[in-house]
């Protein structure tokens, strides 16, 4: 065991004396400390926005004047997407959805003004965040640092003196690698400092935050033993660099921009536009609203009329024209549902191609580990838009059914120039419809999601401890 | 043998060389074929919902032509806008998975609709696409340093260089060995690139300032390699401070570059836009008709000779204050935009100090896929929206009664604007 602490000190003085090494490591760390501040400055800030857009809407709804309920159908809602404090760590796809919605009656719009659509295009270069860091560039370093460990002993033909003094091949390996080792784990550490941060914040969750922190610590020492692993391949220690590159160049650039692409081809999406049409279609088949004969919505009369034991609508004790609003609301929700559904189907058909990637490019892997444990990948702005829509039904039939109960038939139907004055109801009304309140999702949902991609790169490591006993125990007969 | 033919061969014998110039050209072209593919799909949308709006919009005709009422079919038809892909938007897909390229408005307040959101997966957007402008762009430099970092060194380090340096003309050697390389990679990239683009019918000026472009930012990265090279470092230290050149070029500067601009150029949100014009269209509901009539025809002095309002609901009054709550966010809508477009200036300007986001701008600008692209689309839905408006006010303002066949008189989007 000690021959390994000699060589794993050995190779650390050397990294110590190499200067360009040290100031790559500093810049490092540096830009780790940089990005962990101006992201959680980013998230507090947009929390803050957020927070106080929303709370402008909830007193704007509240302070609406006497109106007819089915004004307040249409004068809506605005709601907005909070930002959990893991967005701070990794903010994953927040960037690229709207973060607010309009909500109102009849109609279900999409989220509104995502960061993608009002930044410059430097946006699609990468955020600069604690995960990006870990994710893209931390990996480089290690190349940076490492590739030479045993292609340069090899070089110079000191790898044989090694093993001929006594050194097995495993030892020479297990010292390299732990020293690299140790300096991803101090890599890893400035990140780490800023997730404790995070840590004191409300809401945030310890057991996404242990397996954040378990999948990045497995990232990291899975790169360590790739680059040692090539670095006792191949001859020289050029090629043991290029040969690093090529693969970061493949695994953390290349592959995670192609996945995407055959994703999206394999299963397109309907488009906004067509799906409107289509909810459009099947309303009309269902009942044309505009015909006072259609036989749904007299099927639907009768039925009212059944129920009250009366003859006609205007007889009814409550306002019939807020009932067929009821009514209306539910089949349109009803299809909503339907569409919205078909389509997140698509699209997460679409996300387990691109993370069948990760089979092949562990970065793929990671990424999708991270944002759902953070909540910040498709299914938490799912969660947001299932919600959404759920409270959108909900505030429009509680207006529906005020419309039903206290605005009278006959004052809905009239037409003098009274009649506006006798259809509002009172403004203490919308006081009485809750505000919206985002439900986050369970530490165990946000682990579970997470599950997958950590099982992925905990998979990935186990591969290349076992290459890295079968390469070290052949070290001896390659030495040359 | 020719010079020229022996370092070919020199060239084409180093596995690395050869291995790396394929690999780089079936990128491109593979590049290339995504983006031809994302193109024709975006072409197919466009076509396909043509049928599927003139079925939505007979459905409402057949109803609204038996009451024959012009509000109805104003509230009720939605008219479809799309953005067509530029001819060399295959290689630059800039901001067209994000951005709607197609959108459905109607007469009312244009501020609500215009900044609608399309379906798509936001995971998918996230790592970016992979177009020919990644290639080139991040790409292509990683095989100009694997081929330029050891021009020097290979031969210092196989004992070389001094025997080399003593030869007659030797400084013909290396200018002829780099070309050489220079040639390589650049047809690797530009022959793919010129075939998508002849297959896409990009105009020829167009496909000569991309191949310029393309020579220009190879240019960089070679002579960046080659002033590397003159450090007599070692091949191994060349490379490793090319790619540390690499990395802060294309990812760490532009990231940093990006919280930078968005800090010094904050953008009043999109959202305080449309919050404030829903208030104003809303608030024609509590204030006298009048009022807001009065504020329409100052602006739209054209309808005020027109029968006054009934004592009921007349739908002229409520695309008044439709219009009227657009024309209350004017000065937000312009200084939202303003901020937009400073921040792509901001942008751009870094462009002339960060080669790749200056050649990610120049393609962008090319392909009509950038911000201006964008907001370009929204002035024609913009145009398309007041054509429409001013078709609609026509029948409501002198109550003209609306008939099925006046469904097909719609101004329709893409068509030229009528002298007025």
């Amino acid at each position: 065991m000690s021959a390994v602490r000699l060589i794993a000190r050995d190779e650390l003085r050397l990294m110590r004396r190499n200067r360009v090494a040290v100031i790559a490591f500093a810049l490092l760390v540096l830009l780790t400390l940089i990005a962990a501040m101006t992201s959680w400055t980013h998230q507090q800030g947009v929390a803050d926005l957020r927070a106080r857009f929303q709370s402008e809407a909830d007193r704007a709804f509240d302070a609406q004047p006497d109106r007819h309920p089915h004004r307040v159908v249409h004068y809506g809602h605005f709601i907005f997407r909070p930002l959990g404090p893991l967005a701070a760590f990794d903010p994953g796809v927040d960037a690229f959805t709207g973060n607010s919605m309009f909500l109102e009656g009849h109609r279900q719009n999409t989220a509104n003004f995502g960061d993608v659509r009002q930044s410059s295009q430097l946006i699609r270069f990468g955020q600069l965040t604690p995960a990006f860091v870990l994710q893209i560039l931390a990996p480089l370093l290690l190349i940076f640092l490492g590739y030479g460990a045993l292609a340069r002993e090899r070089e110079r033909g000191t790898l044989r003196q090694l093993l001929a003094q006594g050194v097995s091949g495993r030892q020479l390996f297990a010292g390299k690698a732990v020293a690299l080792g140790l300096v991803a784990i101090l890599i890893g550490l400035p990140a780490m400092i800023g997730f404790a941060l995070i840590a004191g914040q409300p809401g945030a969750l310890a057991g996404p935050m242990a397996v954040i922190a378990l999948g990045y610590a497995a990232w990291l020492l899975l790169w360590t033993l790739v680059v040692v692993l090539v670095s006792a391949s191949v001859a020289r220690s050029r090629d043991a660099l290029l040969a690093l590159l090529a693969i970061w160049a493949v695994a953390v650039i290349l592959l995670p921009r192609i996945a995407p692409d055959i994703a999206g081809q394999a299963h397109p999406l309907t488009t906004r536009l067509e799906t409107d049409i289509a909810i459009q279609r099947d309303l009309r088949q269902l009942g044309d609203s505009h015909n006072a004969d259609d036989p749904f919505f007299a099927a639907f009369k009768q039925k009212i009329l059944d129920q009250y034991g009366v003859a006609r609508v205007e007889d009814l004790p409550v306002n019939y024209k807020g009932l067929l609003a009821i009514e209306g609301e539910k089949l349109t929700s009803r299809l909503f549902d339907r569409y919205a559904a078909n389509s997140f189907a698509t699209q997460s058909r679409q996300s387990t191609v691109m993370n069948g990637f990760g089979l092949l490019s562990p970065t793929i892997a990671l990424r999708h580990l991270s944002m759902a444990a953070a909540g910040t990948d498709l299914a938490g702005h799912r969660r947001f838009l299932d919600q959404a829509e759920a409270y959108r039904f909900d505030i429009v039939q509680r207006l529906n059914r005020l419309q039903a109960e206290a605005v009278s038939y006959a004052d809905d139907t009239a037409k003098d120039p009274g009649a506006d004055r006798r259809k509002r109801v009172a403004d203490s009304h919308w006081d009485r419809i809750p505000d919206f309140a985002f439900r986050p999702a369970s530490a165990t949902a946000l682990v579970g999601a997470a599950l997958p991609g950590l099982a992925i790169v905990i998979g990935w490591l186990f591969a290349a401890i076992a290459a890295a006993w079968f390469v070290s125990g052949r070290l001896q007969r390659n030495s040359k | 043998m020719s010079p020229i033919g022996h370092e070919l061969r020199l060239l084409l014998r180093a596995r690395l060389a050869a291995g790396a110039l394929v690999l780089l050209a079936l990128l491109t072209a593979a590049s290339i074929v995504a983006g031809l593919a994302e193109v024709r799909h975006q072409q197919q949308v466009i076509e396909r919902i043509q049928p599927q709006q003139a079925a939505d919009v007979a459905a409402i005709s057949q109803w609204v032509s038996k009451i024959e009422d012009p509000g109805s079919a104003a509230y009720y038809t939605f008219h479809p806008t799309w953005d067509s892909p530029s001819s060399l938007a295959f290689a630059a897909l800039g901001m067209r998975d994000v951005a709607p390229y197609i959108l459905r408005v109607r007469a009312l307040g244009l501020e609500a609709q215009l900044y609608d959101g399309e379906n798509f997966n936001p995971e998918l957007a996230l790592p970016g696409r992979f177009d020919f402008a990644f290639v080139l762009i991040y790409l292509a430099p990683l095989f100009v340093i694997a081929l330029f970092h050891d021009l020097h060194a290979s031969e210092r380090e196989a004992g070389r260089l001094t025997m080399l340096r003593a030869l007659p003309r030797s400084r013909r050697l290396w200018w002829r060995r780099g070309l050489l390389r220079f040639a390589f990679v650049y047809f690797a990239v530009a022959l793919p690139f010129a075939v998508g683009a002849i297959v896409s019918g990009t105009g020829l000026p167009t496909i000569l300032a991309v191949l310029t472009l393309i020579a220009a930012y190879l240019v960089f990265w070679v002579a960046l390699a080659l002033l590397v090279g003159r450090m007599s470092w070692s091949s191994v230290t060349n490379a490793a401070a090319l790619a540390a050149c690499w990395l802060v070029l294309t990812l760490v500067l532009p990231t940093l570059a990006h919280v930078a601009i968005n800090r010094a150029i904050p953008l009043g949100q999109g959202v305080e836009l449309t919050l404030a014009q829903r208030e104003a269209v809303n608030k024609a509901w509590d204030i006298p008709r009048e009022t807001t009539m009065a504020r329409f025809f100052a602006s739209h002095p054209e309808w005020r000779d027109t029968p006054p309002l009934p004592p009921e609901f007349h739908w002229k009054w409520y695309f008044a204050f439709h219009q009227v709550g657009d024309e209350s966010v004017a000065d937000r809508v312009r200084a939202y935009r303003d901020g937009l477009q400073a921040r792509d200036a901001a942008a751009r300007a870094l462009g002339w100090a960060l080669p790749p986001v200056g050649a990610q701008a120049a393609l962008t600008r090319l392909a009509n896929t950038d911000l201006a692209g964008q907001l370009a689309y929204q002035d024609r839905v913009r145009a398309y929206h007041e054509r429409l408006r001013q078709f609609y006010y026509r029948y409501l303002f002198n109550d003209i009664p609306f008939g099925a066949p006046d469904f097909e008189k719609a101004p329709k989007f893409g068509s030229i604007v009528p002298s007025k």
